[in-house]
């Protein structure tokens, strides 16, 4: 059994739909991410699992502890913690008072109070800042004070509401395996919203990509990148060449699947085994620009080889970004620095059968 | 929706229904009653609008506003600018002594006006002395002496509202002017002034609908043909004769008919302009220039001009506070604490009542204030909207329609109005809004999620108010506090119909006085006692809120 369940979730705002009877599990001491733009539900589900929504429908149990379904738990009933995006450290209250505030609520013995805030402040490392006001301290620090506090009562689960998004690009990226390692050390269970993939990519067991209201694909990060369910995940991680076309061909038992583009008749790609596609079908052959191989002269023997005329080129450090033209298709490259080609020069496109799937 | 906020609500409508609906229904209904029959109908409104007289005196009015609106504009435009934008020395203090008017009592200037400027007053005695002039020039009695104390009296509303739209213009709106090639001039015509229309506005009406409550200034200076000076005279001291009775309350409606679609008028068209949500945020000073040094001796000059003309009100009551017998002098010869004495040995009762009822009242604001601004700002209980716009309607309504109707209501079938009880009351009823948009804005600036956070650490509710809002909202209820306080103790409008013998106030004793032609003396020092308690009180607040300029308008002028 899983440590949280919810079950057809539904929440709305006046009119909007923001959560759309979804189903969602977290296994004990899992880190699971809720990834999807602005707007998509995702902290609406973090908020619904804290009780700071009451959801219209649907039910919620944390360990074996319905939250919501019939009755609802008020959140200071729920026994967990949470880091907001905007910290929403007290300011009236100094950074120890502000991080043992939970344990004094549960009337925990003085000393019990002392020795556990010492220690939660050394484990997010602000020994000895116990003393200061908030407004004495960065916003990477104020951060840490928030994340203290949401550690503090050893709580069953961690609720995290884009903690990061408001430090400056070095440190989040810093943040990101700090969160992780220490919420891994404490085994905890961990639901974490973002919308930056990368900071999803870093953090997650598993992610839950979500799109207005929906969950459109739940898997390991690996398994979100190089299986996108559809288009809308495949776009929304990472970059992808989306080619339309139409199919011509398909073999079930190879899996190969033939499609008709702006620029070929016939382009080999591979279906994943539960895709049903027949002949006529419109969908998009796609591939990432770092699957897509050069060549300077023509191969032969290899399918799915074109030509192209380099539109844009741009330097990125470590690698070439192309744009190429394939008979008026734009298609992006990822390529090696050294590769000398300038735009207006042409060259050979490997679009990999492999690495090229079908989504619609 | 949980059951404690649908009682919370519950509760806050039944008191407005029995303290602002119930009432000012009374009113309405009163005012279409025949006199001679006892039946219905519209036969008063018809009256009114027929008899030359009433018509003049609308007309009068509605003139006057026009002539205040325009005064106070004309000056307050350069003094909003120069106190927005201007980096200058001592803007802090010249500001706090601009924006005094705003908390000081309008009649304190009536009077320190009629004495300073008067026909026999200090000017003149001194003009005459230096022999510039044979006869003594009529400064202030007539209208544009009406005018020149009522636009005086209302120039921080205007300077205030429009240096807050000075301030947060976004200042690339005003760079892209000047990069398009637009003069200083040009720019500020063009793209500075129809930007700051919307907060302009919001202070103008409050300006516009001042003479339709101030029923006592005209009075002062000798002029009864508008329309709340009328409504006061007709209901205060002709209430055997029905008609004069009637035709006072048909004022009273008129006037508040006028203010209440003006101030929905001009809200609605604030809402439908307002252009600061474009900007993607603005530096917290705005744009703010170094003047050049002509510029900058016209500027101090501008603002020591406005000043000396505000500080004259504290000074000349001041001597007239300590001195008798002032009269046909410059300035006083006899120094005396006689007032005083008389204030505070033969009289002390007008202060112990003003202490009372403002006191009494502040109790019921925050009783009412706070859960309404929690309800409003932080639920989503049915009628939160209609409750804040109610609440907010009574910022127009006139405080002479507020007193009348009480007059009325809690006469008879209620006999509120034979306990002391109703004094406080009505000062609540009437200042109703201004603890709530205070308690209301400061909510606004607490981030929900520092409630939320203390709900997730094991805090319920209640607890999360006492623990986490309170703290942070005290700021801000305090500075509400002390400024409900202010403006329930120089409050006269309302009280003065429902005074009665021992229940006497401050401001009712300082019109009592110069009303009864006592020692014009007396009426002075009151005012200049009461000037002193709103300056102390001022200046706690400015030691709590930070900055003087906050103190006279609280958190929420931005």
């Amino acid at each position: 059994m899983a440590f949280i369940e919810i079950q057809n979730l539904f929440k709305r705002f006046k009119k909007v739909v923001a959560v759309n009877h979804i189903r969602l599990e977290v296994k004990e001491g899992e880190i699971l991410t809720l990834l999807g733009p602005s707007g998509c539900g995702k902290t609406t589900t973090l908020r619904c699992v804290a009780g700071l929504e009451r959801p219209e429908e649907g039910d919620i149990v944390i360990d074996g502890k319905p939250m919501f379904s019939e009755g609802f738990v008020q959140p200071s009933k729920r026994g967990i913690g949470m880091v907001f995006q905007n910290y929403a450290v007290w300011p009236h209250m100094k950074v120890f008072d502000n991080i043992v505030y939970g344990l004094k609520i549960q009337r925990e013995p003085r000393q019990g109070v002392k020795k556990k805030g010492e220690q939660v402040l050394e484990l997010v490392g602000l020994t000895g800042l116990g003393e200061r006001y908030p407004n004495q301290l960065s916003g990477g620090q104020q951060q840490r004070v928030a994340l203290a506090r949401a550690l503090v009562r050893n709580p069953k689960v961690l609720l995290l509401d884009e903690p990061l998004s408001n430090l400056d690009a070095k440190l989040r990226e810093k943040m990101r395996f700090e969160i992780k390692s220490l919420v891994r050390r404490m085994g905890l269970t961990s639901v974490y919203v973002t919308h930056d993939q990368a900071e999803a990519m870093v953090i997650s067991d598993r992610i839950v990509v979500m799109d207005s209201g929906n969950v459109v694909q739940i898997g390991a990060p690996e398994e979100i990148y190089k299986k996108p369910a559809n288009r809308f995940v495949a776009d929304f991680i990472g970059t992808m060449n989306f080619i339309p076309g139409e199919v011509v061909q398909v073999h079930q038992d190879t899996g190969a699947v033939f499609v008709r583009t702006e620029f070929t008749e016939k382009m080999l790609c591979k279906m994943s085994d539960t895709m049903e596609i027949t002949p006529g079908a419109k969908v998009h052959a796609s591939i990432r620009p770092e699957d897509v191989e050069v060549f300077m002269e023509p191969t032969q023997g290899k399918e799915n080889l074109y030509k192209g005329t380099i539109v844009h080129k741009a330097y990125l450090g470590n690698f070439l970004s192309f744009f190429v033209s394939v008979n008026g298709t734009m298609i992006r490259v990822q390529v090696p620095y050294h590769v000398p080609q300038e735009e207006g020069q042409e060259l050979y496109l490997f679009l990999n059968p492999q690495k090229c799937m079908i989504l619609f | 929706m949980s059951r404690g906020n649908i009682f919370l609500s519950t509760l806050l409508w039944l008191v407005i229904a029995f303290l602002v609906i119930y009432p000012l229904s009374i009113l309405v209904l009163e005012s279409f009653k025949i006199a001679k029959t006892g039946g219905w109908g519209i036969n008063n409104y018809l009256e009114f609008f027929q008899d030359t007289y009433y018509l003049k005196t609308f007309g009068n009015t509605l003139f006057l506003s026009v002539l205040v609106l325009l005064t106070s504009t004309l000056f307050g435009v350069p003094l909003a600018y120069i106190l927005a934008r201007y980096r200058l020395r001592g803007k802090t203090i010249f500001t706090a002594l601009i924006l005094l008017p705003i908390v000081l009592p309008a009649y304190a200037g009536a009077f320190a006006f009629v004495i300073f400027f008067g026909k026999y007053g200090t000017l003149n005695l001194l003009l005459l002395e230096a022999g510039l002039i044979q006869t003594p020039i009529n400064f202030i009695f007539g209208l544009h002496g009406l005018v020149f104390i009522q636009a005086l009296h209302m120039l921080p509303f205007i300077v205030l509202s429009l240096s807050a739209g000075f301030t947060n213009i976004d200042p690339s709106f005003e760079e892209a002017a000047e990069v398009e090639g637009a003069g200083d001039f040009w720019r500020f015509l063009t793209v500075t002034l129809p930007l700051c229309t919307p907060s302009y506005l919001a202070g103008a009406v409050i300006v516009f609908l001042w003479p339709f409550t101030d029923w006592l200034t005209p009075l002062i200076l000798g002029m009864v043909d508008y329309l709340p000076s009328i409504a006061y005279i007709n209901i205060a001291y002709h209430f055997t004769d029905m008609h004069r009775k009637y035709m006072g309350i048909v004022a009273v409606v008129v006037s508040s008919v006028v203010c209440i679609s003006l101030f929905l008028l001009s809200r609605w068209w604030v809402e439908k302009k307002k252009y600061t949500g474009l900007s993607k945020g603005t530096t917290l000073e705005g744009r703010v220039i170094e003047p050049g040094a002509l510029m900058k001796l016209g500027a101090y000059s501008y603002m020591f001009f406005i000043t000396i003309i505000v500080v004259l009100i504290p000074a000349v009551l001041g001597l007239a506070a300590f001195s008798r017998r002032w009269v046909f002098e410059p300035f006083p010869t006899y120094w005396t604490l006689d007032n005083f004495r008389m204030i505070f040995l033969e009289t002390p009762a007008l202060i112990y009542n003003s202490f009372l009822f403002s006191g009494v009242a502040l109790l019921f604001g925050i009783a009412f204030g706070l859960p309404a601004a929690y309800l409003i700002v932080r639920t989503q209980v049915r009628g939160k909207d209609a409750l804040d716009f109610v609440i907010t309607l009574m910022l127009a309504f006139p405080g002479i329609a507020v007193g009348v109707s009480y007059l009325l209501a809690f006469w008879k079938d209620i006999p509120l109005a034979t306990h002391w009880i109703i004094m406080p009351l009505s000062l609540f009823a009437r200042r109703l809004p201004y603890f709530l948009r205070m308690a209301h804005s400061s909510y606004l600036q607490l981030d929900v999620s520092l409630e939320e956070a203390s709900e997730v650490s094991g805090a319920g509710k209640l607890r999360t108010f006492i623990n986490i809002s309170l703290p942070l909202l005290l700021k801000g209820v305090f500075i509400g506090v002390v400024m409900f306080f202010i403006m329930a103790f120089q409050e006269i409008t309302t009280a003065i119909f429902l005074y009665r013998g021992g229940w006497e106030t401050l401001p009712i004793g300082i019109y009592l006085n110069w009303h009864r032609g006592m020692e014009f003396g007396i009426a002075a020092s009151m005012a200049f006692l009461m000037v002193v308690i709103t300056f102390i009180l001022l200046l706690i607040i400015s030691r709590i809120g930070g900055g003087i300029l906050k103190a006279a308008w609280g958190p929420g002028s931005r």
